[in-house]
């Protein structure tokens, strides 16, 4: 019965399109994963780039940051959006061929976009790095995208729209503003990969970082809260918190995310005024952004008893309390005072990690582990391993932040520090480097314990699906056997 | 909410549910959750009203009763709050700004002489100038000044390629130098340079063969080698064409003491000889200042024990 029936949604929705997104995502996170040790490796251990071009900090840096951000990041919401808008709104996705160039647009634009930058072709705009002929193929792949998924709900057999369609739609609408006004360039010629932007001096810089924070903002906020508020209740099992409160702070959320782009550059050449407006609105964001965690930890608790044996749960829970971590952080150092001694430190990278490894990568696991077995009709291979993916994430997660803020604020002050008698500056620049080294070090450990997770989870996830197909073929022999009989 | 939902009993959802369990509860709003952002936006109107904030036309809001007094040129300016009125008036009236200031005045009027007998001036000098050193120094000689064997001459030892006064330093400071030393590889040939090199061993008292050295001696004061142009017959080097001293011991291009076996050294010596030198010492003069300059010269004399 329970077979026929998971035939049954099988066969009503197309989750072809989201096992191939979901394995794509486990093989990007491995690889941006890596990567990324890789180059904390090399800023603790310079001689680890052995003057090969291609794998210096430099080039590494924005191959790590696409990989795991639009590889990683971005399959596992392609995935995840793909099966939370077939189940809610009771509908087949729309377009099966469009779902598919999706796919293979996105994932093109990915691994060419990472070996690109290997090879120096770079726009040099972070997190937007990809040139222009790869910015044409990603604005095609985000607007079928985008159709597929407006189609998908107004087919849809319920009345009302699910609450993680709201996140997800608003993300696939910004994600498109942002991607097309950031990446306006002129080529130098039309057979040349380099290309300059339209805007220059601080307008550009301005325009860069409007699209680098609503990126953090929309892609990986807004996107994943929508991963949330379907994953945390259907693992809960139960309903979410409080409708209102998703409403307002969705709204207050994707009103005030536009704003605040400028607080990364502030004590620039930027206006005083703009300054001023995203410090303000940044601090605003605070509880419409705590309005998510709030909603999720209160649906997760009367079902806190499942924290002790379901450790899809521990994913999901800690994901949330370090969105609230750091959504109280980011805050905190938009203001311009706390800035002025955070700017250009490490403190910054720690911040982003404690978001993108506490939020981003936390909830997706979760996610995946939630949703991979039932795309496959079967249990997860081992619930031991996910354990041991959650510990091996959290210690490194924690290793990784704190050395970062000792790093970081550590610089910081001694970047400021005075003589006290003569009032001159206290250390040379290369020394306030040198006291890195040893957070590096710990940084990179941190690094290690997190790969390690996700490459259990990669064993895992693989050994699950294989048990699938063993199951599914035994399944099929017994009633070949039936048959045979009948 | 809606009658309907109120009447669900214990559990209000809003009556809707999705993909078989999916549903919502309608909890009001926590109050310190709404009370919290309240807050957030009176801090933010409060922050606009003494900033510099909201675009109005081609002009901003400048921010009620916040301004900045600074002085340019000795005359005093008063403005809204910017960040880089900010800046100039902590660089004119911060305590440490202005500790550093008085002390720099005091050190651009005194001469060197008066600098290097005065024991506060002199720790000052060492607190400001390792900084500058640090920033524009150490890149090639490093940051302890030890500089880089074969590269970047030590500025800690005994040598002064130079001139090791602190008017040979400000000018070295100032102009920068060129260090050249031809290359013999192909004037001379291979047992010529051999000879050359244990001649060169033999001028700080290295044990070599003495035919040998005496042939370098004739090819390094001869018209062959002609060495003795810059580096003196005596090999004690001449400051002017920044020829090194060869009898002091003292290396810093042919790795000599780095060797263990007199072969190691004389192939160390040879490798000069044949390739020859050249190196730059950038001229600072517009890129520090005259007293930026002037705290350099007297750190890096200091250093290396001067002269």
């Amino acid at each position: 019965m329970a077979q026929s029936a998971a035939v049954g949604t099988q066969q009503q929705y197309n989750y072809a399109i989201i096992k191939k997104f979901s394995i794509m995502a486990l093989v990007w996170g491995v690889l941006g994963m890596a990567a990324g040790l890789y180059a904390a490796l090399e800023l603790a251990y310079p001689f680890l780039n052995f003057n090969i071009p291609e794998i210096t900090f430099g080039r590494l840096r924005p191959v790590h940051t696409t990989l795991v951000i639009f590889g990683f990041g971005g399959s596992a919401l392609f995935a995840t959006s793909y099966y939370v808008v077939q189940r809610t709104c009771q509908a087949r996705l729309y377009g099966e061929g469009l779902a598919n160039f999706t796919f293979w647009g996105w994932q093109l634009s990915v691994g060419l976009g990472a070996l690109s930058y290997m090879f120096g072709i770079t726009q040099s705009r972070e997190y937007a790095e990809f040139e222009w002929p790869i910015d044409i193929l990603i604005t095609l792949t985000w607007v079928a995208y985008f159709w597929v998924y407006v189609q998908t709900l107004r087919a849809r057999s319920q009345p009302h729209i699910y609450v993680a369609n709201w996140f997800y739609i608003s993300f696939i609408l910004a994600t498109a503003i942002l991607h097309i006004f950031n990446n306006l360039a002129i080529p130098v010629n039309l057979f040349s990969l380099k290309s300059y932007s339209l805007f220059s001096g601080v307008q550009d810089a301005m325009t860069q970082w409007w699209y680098g924070h609503n990126a953090v903002g929309f892609f990986l906020t807004a996107a994943f809260l929508g991963m949330m508020y379907y994953f945390v209740p259907k693992q809960a099992g139960r309903p979410v918190y409080s409708y209102r409160l998703s409403i307002i702070h969705f709204w207050a959320l994707a009103f005030l995310y536009m704003w605040v782009g400028a607080h990364h550059l502030h004590w620039t050449a930027l206006p005083d005024w703009t300054s001023t407006l995203a410090a303000t609105f940044s601090v605003m964001l605070l509880l419409p952004s705590w309005g998510g965690m709030i909603n999720g930890i209160m649906t997760l608790s009367g079902a806190w008893h499942k924290l002790r044996t379901d450790p899809i749960m521990l994913f999901m829970i800690t994901a949330l309390s370090f969105y609230g971590m750091s959504t109280f952080e980011g805050p905190l150092m938009s203001l311009k005072s706390v800035n002025a001694l955070s700017h250009y430190t490490d403190w910054t990278i720690g911040h982003v990690h404690s978001g993108a490894l506490g939020w981003v990568a936390l909830i997706s696991f979760g996610s995946l582990y939630h949703m991979v077995p039932r795309l496959y009709d079967t249990k997860l291979w081992s619930l031991r391993l996910v354990y041991a993916h959650f510990f091996l994430a959290t210690i490194g997660i924690v290793l990784y932040i704190t050395a970062m803020w000792v790093a970081g604020i550590g610089q910081g002050l001694l970047l400021r520090a005075f003589d006290d008698q003569f009032g001159t500056l206290a250390y040379t620049f290369i020394e306030t480097v040198t006291f890195l080294h040893k957070p590096y070090v710990v940084r990179a450990l941190g690094g290690a314990f997190f790969v390690s997770g996700i490459v259990l989870m990669a064993i895992n996830i693989a050994m699950t699906i294989r048990q699938a197909k063993v199951e599914q073929a035994a399944i099929e022999a017994k009633i070949a056997s039936k048959m045979a009989r009948a | 909410m809606s009658e309907a939902n109120k009447q669900q009993g214990a559990v209000q959802t809003t009556g809707h549910s999705w993909d078989g369990d999916l549903q919502e509860f309608n909890n009001p709003l926590p109050t310190w959750w709404l009370w919290g952002f309240y807050l957030t936006v009176v801090f933010a109107v409060i922050y606009w009203v003494i900033y510099p904030a909201w675009p109005v036309g081609e002009t901003y809001t400048r921010g009620v009763a916040n301004t900045i007094t600074y002085t340019v040129d000795g005359e005093e300016r008063t403005t809204h709050w910017n960040t880089r009125a900010l800046l100039m008036k902590e660089m004119q009236s911060g305590k440490s700004a202005q500790k550093m200031q008085a002390y720099m005045e005091q050190v651009a009027a005194a001469s060197y002489e008066d600098i290097l007998a005065d024991e506060e001036m002199l720790a000052f000098t060492r607190a400001v100038a390792k900084g500058m050193f640090g920033d524009n120094c150490a890149a090639c000689h490093g940051s302890g000044g030890a500089g880089v064997m074969g590269l970047f001459p030590n500025l800690v030892d005994d040598a002064w390629l130079w001139g090791g006064t602190v008017e040979q330093i400000e000018q070295t400071l100032t102009e920068g130098r060129h260090g050249f030393m031809p290359a013999f590889g192909r004037s001379l040939d291979d047992g010529q340079i051999n000879a050359v090199a244990h001649y060169v061993l033999s001028l700080s008292d290295h044990e070599v063969d003495d035919d040998m050295a005496q042939r370098g001696m004739q090819i390094f004061n001869g018209r062959e080698g002609g060495c003795f142009y810059c580096h003196t017959s005596e090999g004690t080097g001449l400051e002017s064409q920044g020829a090194a001293n060869l009898t002091d011991s003292i290396w810093t291009v042919a790795d000599v003491p780095g060797q263990d076996s007199l072969d190691g050294k004389l192939n160390e010596v040879k490798r000069v000889v044949e390739n020859g030198i050249e190196r730059v010492m950038p001229a600072w003069e517009g890129r520090l200042s005259d007293n930026e300059i002037k705290l350099l010269t007297v750190y890096v004399h200091e250093l290396g024990g001067g002269q």
